[in-house]
């Protein structure tokens, strides 16, 4: 994997890197997707799903309850009149 | 009534062997009927949480994992949180933020990985029972490097609630522990439907344990394997034939492709599973609020994800994108089906597939330093298949070699099929004379 690309995949993943790291994962994934190239000769095969087993939709009944306090869960967060802080979007 | 004598020596002995993250300050046991520890991914009320990354730094959960509390539920004192690779991102648990745990039978070797610090403290403190996790080996392997047994039950017998994921499709929750006996006996407590995660509530009840009787060796299971490792896998064979258990030798075809495709969904839901690390909600928070939120999250990932945590986000977030997803991410799929098939195939025959858990003992961290990131992944190349497969297995350790490191093999049995590991671990413990580290505090 050349070094644009590198640098594209990770603009896309949020990630900035320095020029080291550029270098040392342009070089590592370039050999990593090499060895990927293994998976062009695996056979095809059908009806393969997300799951090795079996899954099916798990439903609750339609009541309003509190698992975790509000509370509890702001307690560890950076806020500010109970409004989680972050960045501007403008 | 437990020993409780364990609790004051904890910082001295995690001094020696870096295998806790976090220690309970509790110095006095209870009524707890037992002390269990739980791998830094597990959620927890009363200790931080940071799945080995700097990112999640002072995070405490307001919640138990659905597998503490059911271990604290049946009479278990948490006494501390395991030392892993960030996020499960290893194979030598030299991949954490917050040190690296000491192989106890020699601490110039790594413990493996991820649940490096599990499998040291389940080899080091008499009667310890550790909640491991495993994605593509992470309690065998460990396991097998430290001279301990180890299992991963079917993917979804425990809720993986709580789990802070690495690859949802592949995530699974066991046990590492000195007896074979603690494999049932946890696995039992933890399991069951937990609405929390609908990936536990197919499952079908703990099939009755029955007595190993035949296993199937893949024809190439012990190529590449050191000469050492291949020599106490052929004398633990010829052990369990002796014990009446017929082997086969298999082929299985799909094996070979299974590092690839369990590399490429691993890192495909690790890429997504860690895009909420942003420098909001968890861990670190403080940062330059002027920034644009692009800018922003930008920043805290790259300060606090480590090398790997970033070269494994870079490969998935790259096997999913358009043009490359059917080549890489649809295909690995497709490779997992072939493989669970052809497991299912051989087991239809016998009771378990067989082979060593590692292709080489624990190496010195002066060799793991040497290592490029294919090799790391490569030799994954046992643990791999049962894990992508969703497939139950146990390791046991079955010898030492010439330096008294020990070496670990590797039963695989169908989905939802436990009852056959934990009746082969508990009958291989009463042949198998294993040679405890020794532990000076």
């Amino acid at each position: 994997m050349d070094r644009e690309t590198v640098e594209k995949v990770a603009r896309s993943a949020h990630l900035k890197l320095t020029e080291e790291e550029l270098e040392t994962f342009s070089r590592d994934l370039s050999d990593i997707l090499g060895y990927f190239a293994l998976l062009d000769e695996a056979p095809d095969c059908e009806n393969f799903g997300i799951d090795p087993i079996d899954v099916a939709d798990v439903l609750r009944d339609d009541e309003p309850h509190m698992e975790i306090d509000p509370d509890k869960l702001l307690e560890g967060m950076d806020t500010y009149n109970n409004y989680v802080r972050g960045p501007r979007l403008l | 009534m437990i020993e409780t004598s364990i609790l004051s020596s904890l910082s001295k002995i995690n001094e020696k062997y870096q295998m806790f993250r976090t220690i309970t300050s509790d110095t006095e046991a209870g009524d707890a009927e037992f002390l269990f520890s739980a791998k830094d991914n597990l959620t927890s009320k009363d200790m931080e949480t940071c799945s080995g990354s700097k990112i999640l730094e002072g995070y405490r959960p307001p919640f138990d994992a659905t597998s503490i509390a059911r271990m604290r539920g049946a009479g278990g004192l948490l006494v501390g949180k395991t030392n892993m690779d960030e996020f499960g991102f290893g194979t030598f648990s030299t991949n954490s933020a917050f040190g690296v745990p000491r192989n106890p039978y020699d601490p110039e070797r790594s413990c493996g990985g991820s649940s490096g610090g599990a499998a040291c403290a389940a080899a080091v403190m008499d009667g310890h029972v550790a909640i491991g996790v495993s994605t593509g080996g992470s309690i065998c392997c460990p396991a097998s490097f430290c001279g301990v047994y180890g299992i991963v039950p079917t993917y979804g017998r425990v809720s993986r609630y709580g789990l802070l994921d690495y690859g949802n499709s592949l995530d699974k929750i066991g046990i590492i522990s000195a007896k074979a006996s603690d494999l049932g006996k946890y696995v039992n407590i933890m399991a069951g439907a937990d609405p929390r995660d609908p990936t536990s509530c197919m499952q079908p009840d703990m099939g009755a344990r029955r007595k190993l009787k035949s296993v199937a060796v893949p024809k190439d299971a012990t190529e590449g394997v050191s000469e050492d490792v291949r020599m106490a896998f052929t004398d633990g064979l010829e052990t369990l034939e002796s014990l009446g258990v017929d082997v086969d030798t298999v082929e299985m075809p799909s094996l070979k492709y299974a590092i690839p495709a369990y590399y490429v969904i691993a890192t495909s839901e690790a890429s997504t599973n860690l895009a909420r690390y942003c420098g909001m909600r968890y861990g670190h928070q403080k940062g330059d609020l002027s920034l644009k939120f692009d800018d922003y999250f930008t920043s805290f990932r790259s300060q606090y994800f480590g090398q790997e945590a970033k070269r494994r986000i870079l490969l998935g977030t790259f096997t999913r994108m358009v043009g490359f997803r059917d080549r890489y991410y649809s295909k690995a799929r497709m490779v997992r089906q072939s493989i669970i098939g052809e497991y299912r195939s051989v087991l239809r025959e016998c009771d378990a597939v067989l082979t060593p858990t590692m292709p080489f003992v624990s190496p010195k961290f002066s060799d793991i330093s040497k290592m490029t990131p294919l090799e790391s992944y490569k030799a994954d190349i046992l643990t791999g298949p049962p894990n992508i497969a969703g497939m139950p297995h146990a390791s046991v350790p079955c010898g030492y070699d010439r330096n008294g490191m020990p070496i670990g093999m590797q039963l695989v049995a169908d989905q939802w099929d436990e009852g056959v590991l934990f009746s082969a671990a508990e009958e291989w413990e009463k042949t198998f004379e294993s040679v405890r580290p020794e532990v000076s505090i």
